[in-house]
């Protein structure tokens, strides 16, 4: 479902990443793990093309980035579902209209797209919420609006970045309860992080550590990804 | 699908009502003084074009001519064919043109009925091509009238509105299209900053999938609704500003009566802020991945 070989990538003359490569298979989960400045965030981007990719090879749910026109960019965004640290929402209107974007990009009627909206908001302890302003919430509450609208088309990826730094414990582990539900059902995830308790709190999930390309200039930024599993044993 | 964008188009305008209300303003006060520029040019033209091959004389009867006498040779200047246009004015109707030239401030009224101004007309003719000779020949004729005081006409005249008009029209179109590059600069740049207040949302919506027309078609949509409005009311502020000059310059020895922009002109005015501001739309909307 995703297949990075090779991947290297610069901002100017300082190295970000350097020789990444892993496989994450369809349903697999995996954390991305390393301290500030390890290109948790940059490989996040690149894979769902808001950077170019520099050198190396990478594939997200079938489309190879390499060799992407941008006009197939939204093709592939479709298929990928995004929660970015600074949350991307618009804080002018409602959360509902906030998380229905996606279904109303794809062309969902409306009343489909209410419904299905409805039980992730649901899920995500949002659905008392639906017709507030977005800013009027709290930041975890943001972050949950942010978390909806990348769940709410059933995307083939879902790619996170620090999704869990504005919540408490409780709000945390219900939030991985819903990305688990996801990758239960064939959803590939991958989560940017730095907390170990929430890496513990997913066993099965793979852990794929970035050390930053200035780490070890001479050699590879990223040597191995452990335990990367899926149902399809990828 | 389609009609949903389009709609969203006029709804998000109200989204962002301060941004879109000074672009408004901007885009208003542009058009406007693009349409009143292009007012005064077709005065000026049909102006221009009025005076084209004409000789003006202004006749000045005695004070002591016969009203009978001075009808009957208004008759007969009005059975000239080389005649175009006859004004005539008898001494209460100079005295009221007078009245209204001077305003409100000085009170002529109490002249009514023993108005010392003679007797006056305002000939136009047309001068017969290949007869030179023919606006002096003319002008000693109305000179020669009987009763007539005095006819003025100014010998350089034709010369002058000639060279005028060639001026005019030379100057016509580079200056109409000048004005058309600032105004689309103008306006252009304008909804493309409105824009900018969108930013977010744009990049939000590339971020979720949303295809280029999918972003672009309510952008544009607003950009022609914004350029509509702004056209619509500058048309009606200069139709306000021209209600309230018509009158103006319409008096001796100017008679220049302002009109409005002809249709054509109005609905080029308005045809040309549509598409600035949906061209600059377009462009700010440009994909940057």
């Amino acid at each position: 479902m995703v297949r990075v070989r090779n991947l290297s990538f610069r901002f100017g003359a300082r190295w970000v990443l350097r020789n990444v490569s892993f496989s994450v298979g369809r349903g697999g989960f995996v954390f991305l793990t390393g301290p500030s400045g390890a290109g948790k965030t940059t490989l996040l981007r690149i894979l769902h093309g808001a950077l170019p990719l520099q050198s190396g090879q990478a594939s997200v749910a079938g489309h190879e980035l390499a060799r992407m026109k941008k006009s197939r960019l939204p093709a592939l965004r479709r298929d990928v579902g995004v929660v970015f640290q600074d949350f991307k929402i618009l804080p002018g209107r409602t959360v509902r209209d906030n998380v229905i974007l996606p279904l109303e990009v794809r062309g969902m009627p409306r009343q489909k797209a209410a419904r299905r909206i409805m039980a992730v908001l649901h899920a995500l302890k949002l659905d008392a919420l639906a017709d507030c302003p977005c800013a009027e919430l709290a930041g975890g509450e943001q972050q949950r609006v942010a978390i909806a609208r990348a769940v709410v088309t059933g995307p083939r990826v879902i790619l996170a970045d620090e999704p869990t730094g504005n919540l408490d414990w409780d709000l945390s582990l219900r939030l991985l309860d819903v990305f688990r539900q996801f990758h239960l059902h064939g959803t590939s995830i991958i989560m940017a992080t730095h907390n170990r308790d929430i890496v513990a709190a997913v066993p099965e999930a793979g852990i794929l550590r970035l050390s930053g390309g200035e780490a070890d200039p001479g050699g590879y930024d990223v040597a191995e990804a452990a335990g990367l599993t899926g149902p399809d044993g990828a | 699908m389609f009609f949903r964008l389009i709609f969203r188009g006029v709804r998000d305008l109200f989204r962002h009502p301060w941004p879109q209300a000074l672009t408004l303003a901007a885009v208003t006060l542009t058009a406007f003084l693009g349409g009143l520029f292009a007012m005064f040019l077709h005065n000026l033209e049909t102006e221009l074009v009025r005076h084209q091959g004409k000789a003006q004389y202004q006749i000045f009867w005695k004070k002591d001519a016969a009203e009978q006498a001075v009808a009957a040779q208004w008759e007969q200047l009005r059975a000239r064919p080389e005649l175009f246009e006859l004004t005539t004015f008898s001494p209460d109707q100079a005295l009221s043109v007078m009245q209204e030239a001077l305003g409100a401030g000085a009170d002529l009224s109490w002249l009514r009925g023993k108005s010392p101004l003679p007797f006056t007309a305002l000939a136009t003719f047309r001068i017969p091509p290949d007869d030179p000779d023919w606006p002096k020949r003319t002008f000693e004729d109305l000179k020669n009238l009987e009763g007539v005081a005095a006819v003025h006409v100014n010998p350089l005249q034709m010369d002058l509105s000639r060279s005028v008009v060639e001026i005019g029209r030379t100057l016509l179109w580079p200056t109409g299209v000048f004005l058309l590059l600032l105004v689309a600069l103008v306006v252009g740049n304008t909804v493309k900053l409105s824009l900018l207040a969108r930013a977010d949302e744009v990049a939000i919506l590339r971020l979720v999938g949303a295809r280029n027309w999918y972003i672009r078609l309510p952008l544009l949509v607003g950009g022609v609704t914004l350029g509509l409005c702004g056209a619509g009311l500058a048309l009606g502020l200069l139709w306000v500003l021209q209600r309230s000059l018509a009158e103006v310059l319409n008096v001796p020895p100017l008679w220049i009566k302002i009109a409005f922009l002809p249709l054509p002109h109005a609905a080029a005015l308005v045809g040309a802020m549509a598409l600035v501001a949906a061209a600059a739309s377009w462009v700010a909307a440009r994909d940057r991945g």
